[in-house]
């Protein structure tokens, strides 16, 4: 009785993860051929394993003095910094407007709404050139500023809209309550409301890290040297042999382990799930 | 509560970090240094490589792309704000008329006036005007051949000198087996080849719809066979790109995908060296830029036993033997903002120098002349022969700064020609009235003409009787 | 401490909320008005930023003219619908089902919901060309599976409804995980007790999911189908990696062509009257559906 109900969950996250999966050990796996192996037909599992396309992303053995492994160090370290910055910020702004558009009434706040998610809507390509102008001639072309910014502002309006759908899943008892028994509304919001929305911010500033890591549009237009950043620097992997897939590879796997870690830190909050969660839970 | 307080910490920290290095970021050294534009692998490599080496003091930093649409972007881009991010940049040659049309290019007849070492008798004309000339006959200078490139063709000698193979192929088609001299003789050894079951193809070419991919290769048909794709003088399309010669080439090309792997007919570049490193094909157009590494054994398990000779040519309608290619590489343009004209100048004396060329020529393909003339240049490796005959019989398409339009129209009526949505005849039809449409949109005025059948008699060098044959060995 | 706060006068529900809501504000009163602008006012003009020696022409609305009335132009608009459909029901219908599993707690969840995250962490540069691999003809990993499994080779990206369906499978992939995220969230958040009121009361599994669940999640699942609507509308990178639009330009999608409008022809002006277009159309399409949704939550209170 009991395994009968077992067969349609595990055949459908069964199924699921080996879409999910595949292609993903398909990458690390690619990650390691020469690229004699890589084009192989049918494709070989068993491979005396290369890590050129490590050393290409990483500088290091046959690839040290290439231009290639030109700063790639120093756009880790741009990485690291707009990314966490940008996230920060856009969490922090998204948390503060999502949970205004969730309990106050003000001008226009429809239109604010529609406003913010427009950093999303609006196509990089199309307002680059407008910008490289505005960044060149404000002197935040190629810094961290400009870029701290644009990741910033990609995420603002996601942030919003999230934190705002959590922020409407705590009932407002929460507050009124408070705020009955002479706390501030502040007081209400920092030390009552957040805690219940960890989920949220959990979320949120998982997903503006993982658009902020990420981000290529603007980074590949707006940055030359000083504030390149890692998907841009290493997104350039073709060489003579043609395209480097195993550096490329390479490059995926190795970008994707900071927002890995990233989840696996706040997999926690991630999980707790929404305020209601939290209430049942002590009721 | 506790956790709170984490957060906010580890907040603050981060911004404080930022902050920190937002300040120290900006206070950095700042030596004499030229930033520099191109995609990146081995030619830029090297000349990082040969730069660092460079004795003045001036840094020369690498702003590497990726190939493809972000390369010229990049560029593009700077120039559209007329900013100074880099100092000067690699471009493909057809971006020259794009860039320097509009002014955002150095004058590097200025820098030739201004230089005692630099001057137009140290490259080959050709290659001068191929890589920096616009208008096309002007004298006007934009570039320097920094990265030379045309279209090949490179076979398996295992197969193609093989006396059992010759011998079979002798018997079925009535003349011996060797390098062809035309596309008609590539077609035969193509389909001789071609061994479904034994995962060999006779023929690789790329039909990609990204970049330039499909029209580069088709070109070299179209203008084999006597076809044009305008006229330069009065911005017809019309008649000449869909001329019968044009569209004899173009379906001579699309007609040898049936030659190619199955589901081969979108492939670019890394696909047809994949698949040929592979061993699946006996015969495939590739860019000479990629022979340094199909040569290599590490690379290409066949590079002992890989030939690389030139393009074939054709014979077309009027019974005339032509040889046109599509011409690669990239010519090195100044920044016209750039404030530091005179690093440039000092840079790019001392690169264009011998020792500094021969170095670039062991790996990549140098413009100056007097390498090239060297004999120990053509023994340098088993493609150099054939590249230095090449060069003679390269073309480009639009030297317009329109281009890209008009490569993008081509490009997708070419494909849809491929893909067998329509005909040769439709898509070259269709292709030819969308250009001029573009043309006059953009501002040009389309004269009249009297298309002949096989426009190349009018406009370039005619075809000669014989076929001519090439062999390097 | 304790003191100087009560001291402090309150602050007000106003100045709060304005508080929240200015940094917000500057960020698009910089980064969406100031290019917003720009966009309007060079759509009206036929003008090349690159080819700065040309003067710009104004030219009223001939651009939105000369873009609406190219067929071509509509051919990419349907195209791009198709795609936003087929991709955004299938990620819902994939992630509801694998989220409805997912929140349950079992040995190794954890660790099982971190890996699933991981397609939609990874660059979506790297992405196109790992797909582009897979769905290599000759050397691809899906066409080995096709074959082993008896069928003929696919020729998965030379042909336009195969190209569609790859970018479909690929982009499934990509942005599931999103889905899954969000609507793992939303069901959690459901309170304990009111599921256990439903089970006491005898309802069916299927009857608390579509009667309970899914009308409970629906803000955040709303605010998840929106995201993905506008992502997928976007959609570009995918479609260069894996077909660069081929055959023809029948797999161009609209931000594909204003690419290319935008920065390898350079029109300034008509790009950003293609800009300006798509935005209404995505603007358009967000308005029914936040209209929809608030409806919904109205309904729901």
């Amino acid at each position: 009785m009991k395994n009968k109900h077992l067969i349609l969950p595990v055949v459908i996250l069964g199924l699921y993860t080996l879409y999910n999966v595949g292609p993903l050990l398909w990458l690390m796996i690619s990650s390691l051929k020469s690229r004699p192996d890589l084009f192989a037909m049918p494709p070989t599992l068993l491979f005396e394993p290369h890590l050129a396309g490590y050393e290409a992303v990483f500088g290091v053995g046959a690839a040290a003095d290439s231009a290639s492994s030109h700063g790639v160090f120093a756009s880790l370290i741009n990485s690291i910094v707009i990314a966490c910055s940008g996230t920060v910020l856009a969490t922090m702004f998204g948390t503060l407007a999502g949970y205004a558009a969730s309990r106050f009434n003000f001008f226009a706040k429809g239109d604010f709404m529609f406003f913010v998610l427009s950093t999303r809507m609006i196509p990089p390509v199309a307002v680059m050139v407008f910008y490289h102008q505005m960044f060149s001639s404000l002197g935040l072309a190629d810094t961290w500023t400009g870029m701290i910014m644009i990741t910033t502002f990609i995420n603002v309006g996601l942030a919003t809209w999230i934190m705002k759908g959590f922020f409407d899943g705590v009932p407002t008892e929460v507050e009124a309550i408070a705020l009955m028994n002479g706390y501030s509304r502040w007081y209400a919001f920092r030390k009552l409301v957040l805690p219940m929305v960890r989920g949220g911010i959990a979320a949120t500033a998982g997903f503006s890290f993982i658009f902020a890591w990420n981000e290529f549009a603007f980074g590949s237009i707006l940055t030359t040297t000083e504030a390149k950043t890692l998907p841009v620097r290493i997104s350039s992997a073709a060489g003579a042999t043609g395209i480097e897939w195993t550096q490329i590879f390479a490059a995926g796997t190795v970008l994707v382990i900071p927002v890995i870690l990233f989840f696996y830190l706040i997999r926690r909050h991630l999980l707790m799930g929404m305020t209601f969660g939290v209430l049942g839970k002590k009721g | 509560m506790k956790k709170c307080n984490r957060t906010a910490v580890l907040s603050g920290l981060v911004l404080g970090v930022s902050a920190l290095a937002l300040s120290t970021g900006s206070a950095s050294a700042q030596g004499t240094s030229l930033t520099f534009v191109w995609h990146a692998g081995t030619c830029a490599d090297i000349f990082v490589e040969i730069a660092n080496d460079f004795p003045g003091d001036i840094e020369i930093v690498p702003a590497l792309v990726p190939y493809g649409p972000e390369w010229h972007n990049r560029i593009a881009s700077e120039f559209a704000i007329q900013g100074d991010g880099f100092d000067f940049a690699m471009w493909d040659s057809q971006s020259t008329a794009e860039f320097a049309g509009a002014g955002h290019a150095a004058s590097i007849n200025e820098l030739f006036d201004r230089s005692d070492v630099l001057d137009a008798s140290l490259f080959p004309p050709a290659s001068l005007a191929r890589y920096g000339e616009y208008p096309d006959g002007s004298g006007q200078y934009w570039g320097l051949p920094i990265n030379q490139d045309a279209y090949g063709l490179m076979y398996r000698r295992d197969l193609l000198e093989d006396p059992e193979e010759m011998a079979a192929f002798e018997a079925q088609y009535g003349y011996p087996l060797a390098v062809p001299q035309t596309y008609q003789q590539a077609r035969d050894i193509a389909e001789f080849f071609t061994r479904p079951d034994e995962g060999l193809y006779g023929w690789g070419q790329m039909g990609g719809r990204e970049y330039d991919f499909a029209t580069t290769a088709s070109d070299s048909f179209l203008w084999s066979f006597g076809g044009e794709l305008y006229n330069p003088e009065t911005f017809e399309v019309d008649g000449y790109l869909n001329s019968p010669a044009s569209i004899d080439g173009v379906q001579f090309y699309v007609d040898m995908f049936q030659y190619g792997p199955p589901g081969s007919n979108n492939w670019g570049w890394d696909e047809i060296n994949a698949a040929f490193q592979q061993g699946r094909l006996a015969m495939a157009m590739q860019w000479f830029y990629f022979n340094g590494s199909n040569a290599d054994p590490d690379v290409n398990p066949h590079a002992e036993s890989t030939g690389f000779g030139v393009l074939p040519g054709a014979i077309g309608r009027d019974g005339l033997f032509r040889r046109q290619f599509s011409v690669g590489g990239q010519g090195v343009g100044i920044n016209a903002y750039s404030q530091q004209q005179d690093a440039i100048q000092e840079f790019l004396e001392w690169y264009f120098q011998p020792e500094q060329q021969q170095r670039y020529a062991a790996v990549c393909q140098t413009g100056l002349a007097s390498v090239l003339e060297s004999p120990e240049w053509q023994d340098l490796n088993s493609f150099n022969a054939a590249f230095a005959v090449a060069l003679n019989y390269t073309n480009d398409y639009w030297h317009l700064p329109e281009y890209n339009i008009l490569l993008d129209i081509l490009q997708e009526e070419v494909s849809n020609a491929i893909s067998g949505a329509k005909t040769v005849e439709e898509a070259l039809t269709d292709a030819a009235e969308r250009q001029e449409r573009a043309l006059v949109r953009a501002g040009y005025t389309i004269g009249e003409s009297e298309a002949p059948e096989v426009p190349d008699t009018v406009i370039s060098p005619v075809g000669m009787q014989e076929v001519e044959v090439l062999t390097f060995d | 401490m304790a003191a100087s706060r009560m001291l402090r006068k309150p602050i007000s529900d106003r100045t709060l909320c304005t508080l929240f809501l200015v940094p917000s504000l500057v960020i698009l009163a910089v980064m969406v008005a100031y290019p917003f602008l720009s966009l309007l006012i060079n759509s009206t003009y036929r003008f090349s930023a690159l080819r700065s020696n040309v003067e710009p022409v104004f030219v009223w609305l001939d651009n939105y003219d000369f873009l609406l009335s190219d067929p071509d132009l509509w051919d990419r608009f349907t195209f791009t619908g198709t795609f936003v459909v087929l991709t955004v029901s299938v990620q819902f219908i994939l992630a509801i089902s694998v989220a409805y599993y997912l929140q349950r707690d079992f040995r190794g969840r954890d660790l099982l919901f971190t890996v699933l995250m991981i397609p939609m962490m990874l660059s979506p540069i790297v992405i196109g060309f790992l797909w582009r691999y897979i769905f290599n003809s000759e050397w691809g990993l899906m066409n080995f599976f096709v074959t082993r499994l008896g069928f003929d080779a696919i020729d998965w990206l030379g042909v336009t409804d195969n190209a569609l369906i790859a970018v479909v499978i690929a982009d499934t992939w990509m942005w599931t995980p999103f889905v899954i995220l969000l609507a793992v969230a939303a069901f959690r958040g459901i309170p304990v007790s009111i599921q256990e009121a439903a089970t006491i009361d005898g309802a069916s599994p299927f009857f608390r999911f579509t009667r309970l669940t899914l009308p409970m999640s629906a803000p955040i699942l709303g605010i998840a189908f929106l995201l993905r609507l506008i992502d997928s509308f976007k959609q570009y990178d995918l479609f260069f990696a894996l077909t660069g639009g081929a055959p023809g330009s029948t797999t161009e999608t609209v931000s594909f062509y204003l690419a290319k409008v935008a920065f390898s022809y350079f029109y300034t002006g008509e790009a950003s009257a293609l800009a300006v277009i798509q935005l209404v159309i995505i603007i358009g399409l967000s308005l029914i559906f936040v209209r929809l949704l608030t409806r919904i939550g109205r309904q729901r209170q």
